[in-house]
């Protein structure tokens, strides 16, 4: 390491960084996607999930796994950046659901190799461990709440095929970089301090807390407000442009008021969401702010106290991965069967104020048959679970010339969009009370510190 | 820890400004009671008659069947995916002549030139819907 000059470290130190951060992000990152993965593949919303869990959950188990064993941390990372790329490149050309989804579970091998050994690679490369930890931790934070806007602007500007694409050179250029670069040798192993674990929990209820931010409120904007993913984007920019904001308020706090802050701000954000009284884009930008400034506030400080250096580079990082990880696979376990159920009446109460709103219309008769028709005629031909296109009917009866078609269109949209809205309000709730519960395992920090 | 709190108030205030501008009813439909409301159709002219009347009818007949009037009309439409048909034909048939006689009653009421419209809409409607609930029987 002592051989290399300044600038190029710092440059090896970015290619690093920069693939650490997509590892994180892809948690998330096909979250404003998956309306375009549904409709690619032909597939249920439970087989499009799993795009996102099998990624998180193999992450999990091979970080868990990773902590058990003794790897060899430049070893494990250029062998994870070489199954991160491979992997990339075979989502980009995927074909199937089932095999994006298997070239998902290896990209999470490699992630998971990637992300338990950057630790002692970032160390090496930024001259010590706290240094090196201090990156970590950023870019894992930056990368969690970046994801989802990375992926929406990628997904418009090109495809969701895009998404991956980009990510297959960000790691080959990082397994390059590690060519020239040593691991901080790691340390024997002891005993983890105390409240490492306490952080461990905390940090994953924490992240069990943001799939209400990172995937419930991109799924309601997207697939039921029908923005688009640029537009959706810029929405939930809001969380990570917070998450920016507050760090400097975090450095002047103690860790426990951080995380307990953090927490109950990010609660009280999903509790906004939970209890929207309108369809708007900017009540759910100010709630995810709130989300991205608990986020801020909370996991710099739980990744740092999970972080044991002293307890092996590597098994620390696998073990704050899986942790996180872990809390995400959790979330989505139960709030997927949730959010069908609660989606479920939602529609069904949907149908019965749209149905409410086109009798009490006040539009001519000869007008109304026709559009009552057309509506049913849409309710048939859409697939399971898709929100059907309603406007066309109105727009093809008059809308643009007759305000009364306009308005009874408006009407049944609003109407529509609410009660499905309304539908997302029990899974806001679990999220909101994961970030509530983080704040139990936080208050055991409290006493370790 | 000042500007955390400032943070947390501003938090607060937005859930309990959500709350106080309707977030406990939202996306609720307020549906009718059929037995007790009257259309909110408010259109005009003979158009505007021709729908207050079905409205009632279908009113009375929801009423008539322990029901709504949405969940009436969705309950023949399967793409709806709501309960389907839960009655026998007799009693939709003996629901909706009640319903109709009902909007018969209700036109009547209003004025003059609401009876003249009721006794005109009894012949023009009400042995087309005889007519039709025989032949679908």
């Amino acid at each position: 390491m002592s051989g290399l000059l300044p600038d190029r470290r710092t440059v090896l130190t970015a290619a690093v960084a920069t693939s650490v951060a997509v590892a994180f992000a892809d948690s998330s990152i096909v979250v404003l996607a998956l309306p375009d993965l549904y409709g690619a593949f032909d597939t249920t919303i439970v087989g499009v999930s799993w795009v996102i869990t099998s990624y998180n959950l193999v992450v999990a188990v091979a970080a868990a796994a990773a902590a058990l064993a003794r790897i060899d941390a430049y070893r494990a990372a250029q062998v994870g950046l070489v199954l991160f790329c491979a992997a990339s490149a075979g989502c980009a050309a995927a074909w199937s659901l089932a095999g994006l989804i298997a070239f998902r579970c290896v990209q999470g091998l490699g992630a998971a190799l990637l992300l338990a050994s950057s630790l002692a690679l970032l160390g090496g490369l930024r001259g010590s461990r706290a240094r090196g930890a201090a990156l970590w931790t950023t870019v894992a934070v930056l990368g969690a709440a970046l994801g989802p806007v990375l992926g929406g602007v990628l997904t418009q500007l090109f495809d969701w095929r895009a998404i991956f694409v980009v990510q297959a050179p960000v790691a080959a250029v990082a397994l390059l970089a590690t060519r020239g670069a040593h691991a901080l040798a790691d340390e024997p192993r002891r005993r983890r301090r105390r409240g490492a674990l306490a952080a461990d929990a905390a940090l994953g209820l924490v992240f069990a807390a943001l799939v209400g931010a990172l995937f419930l409120a991109v799924l309601l904007v997207i697939t039921v407000w029908g923005l688009q993913p640029i537009t959706g984007a810029l929405v939930v920019s809001a969380l990570p442009a917070a998450t920016l904001a507050v760090r400097p308020l975090g450095r002047d706090l103690s860790p426990p008021v951080a995380v307990g802050g953090g927490a109950l701000l990010l609660a009280a954000g999903l509790a906004a969401l939970a209890l929207l009284p309108r369809v708007s884009n900017a009540l759910v930008a100010l709630a995810l702010a709130f989300c991205g400034a608990g986020i801020g506030l909370a996991v710099p400080v739980l990744t740092r106290s999970s972080l044991d250096a002293e307890s092996g580079l590597v098994r620390s990082g696998a073990i704050t991965v899986a942790a996180r990880h872990a809390g995400l696979v959790l979330a989505l376990a139960l709030v997927a069967p949730l959010l069908t159920g609660s989606l479920d009446d939602a529609g069904r109460r949907a149908l019965l104020g749209g149905t409410k709103e086109i009798l009490d219309a006040n539009i001519p008769i000869r007008k109304k048959v026709p559009i009552a028709l057309a509506l049913r005629d849409a309710l048939e031909r859409a697939p399971r679970g898709e929100v059907p296109d309603l406007r066309q009917p109105f727009d093809d009866a008059g809308a643009r010339s007759s305000s009364h078609v306009r308005e009874a269109r408006d009407d049944l949209v609003t109407t529509l969009e609410s009660a499905l809205t309304r539908g997302f309000r029990p899974a806001f709730g679990l999220a909101a009370l994961f970030a509530l519960l983080s704040i139990v395992p936080a208050i055991r920090l409290r006493r370790a510190a | 820890m000042r500007r955390l709190a400032v943070l947390l108030a501003a938090a607060v205030a937005l859930v309990v400004v959500e709350l106080s501008v309707g977030a406990i009813g939202f996306g609720k439909p307020k549906l009718a009671n059929p037995c007790t409301d009257k259309p909110a159709f408010s259109g005009g002219g003979l158009d505007g008659e021709v729908q207050r009347f079905v409205l009632t009818g279908l009113n009375g007949a929801a009423c008539r069947l322990h029901t709504t009037r949405e969940e009436l009309v969705l309950s023949f439409v399967p793409a709806a995916g709501t309960k389907r048909v839960r009655w026998d034909r007799a009693t939709i048939d003996a629901a909706l002549r009640a319903g109709f006689h009902r909007a018969i009653e209700d036109t009547e009421q209003r004025g003059p030139a609401g009876y003249v419209i009721g006794h005109l809409l009894d012949v023009i409607v009400g042995a087309p819907l005889d007519f039709l609930l025989d032949v679908t029987r």
